[in-house]
């Protein structure tokens, strides 16, 4: 997949680059929505999803000693 | 104020060549960058993982758009590919460093640190220091008609400077996607080695 990202990109830049405008820009967005997919399926976890609970564990910790504190 | 259609044909050819000047910068930066990371990548074996690579294509895409600009004359429509990109690159970047921001198994920064930043806390940086740059520079110069009239042609050493950087830009995208194919094949990428090459 990420050589087709690699692909898609060099040959939109080779052709903008021999003014093959149209050609150039429909190879770009098809970079620009292969990278989006790409990027989505190397975040997914089958464990989490797209969420980051790494980031929540520490407040978990950081909350009840909070509520500790105001209370 | 004036705005930049009412001024005379000299300052209309200056605004013209502070805008190329300013987008020849920005692709010099990215150049230098890409060129930093590729050194890192064959010098030291700092193999790219899959959201790295990604932020280099991104990269490259911001590249497209001042490479049209030069090539095919100032448009808002290569502006808007660029700060797409840009967009990209920071989305991308801001989910790496946040993977890697709290430190359990199997999950570090990759990479060696430069000034005590690593590679994916400097593409946040990268990404919007680029978008603040085109903010600045819309913001500046945003009655720009003048671009359409004053062409780079007009500016042959840029021009000249311009081609050589955009042809280098375009070599290293085909460095990286050889370098892709030898350390993916035609599959999902790892930082384990080159997959070709064992």
């Amino acid at each position: 997949m990420m050589v087709v990202v690699y692909a898609t990109m060099s040959l939109a830049l080779i052709c903008g680059w021999f003014g093959r405008r149209g050609l150039a820009v429909a190879l770009l967005t098809t970079c620009l929505f292969l990278s989006i997919g790409l990027f989505l399926f190397e975040i997914y976890s089958p464990e989490y999803g797209f969420r980051m609970p790494w980031i929540q564990s520490e407040l978990d910790r950081v909350l009840p000693s909070m509520r500790a504190a105001r209370t | 104020m004036m705005s930049a259609r009412d001024q005379p044909m000299a300052a209309r050819r200056l605004l013209a060549l502070v805008n190329y000047t300013y987008l020849l910068l920005v692709m010099f930066v990215i150049a230098g960058i890409l060129t930093t990371a590729m050194s890192l990548q064959y010098a030291n074996g700092e193999l790219p993982c899959p959201l790295c690579l990604l932020e280099r294509v991104a990269m490259f895409g911001v590249c497209f758009g001042i490479i049209l600009n030069f090539r095919r004359g100032f448009s808002y429509q290569n502006t808007g590919f660029s700060l797409l990109f840009a967009i990209v690159l920071l989305v991308v970047a801001v989910r790496q460093t946040l993977l890697d921001i709290y430190p359990r198994p199997g999950h570090e920064y990759i990479g060696s640190a430069i000034f005590g930043i690593h590679m994916p806390v400097w593409s946040v940086i990268i990404a919007l220091t680029l978008l603040t740059a085109y903010a600045i520079k819309l913001a500046i110069l945003g009655d720009d008609e003048f671009l359409r009239e004053v062409d780079v042609g007009e500016f042959p050493v840029m021009r000249k400077i311009a081609d050589i950087l955009g042809i280098y830009v375009i070599a290293l995208c085909l460095i990286n996607l050889v370098s892709v194919v030898v350390q993916c094949g035609f599959g999902e990428c790892h930082t384990f080695g080159y997959k070709l090459l064992q």
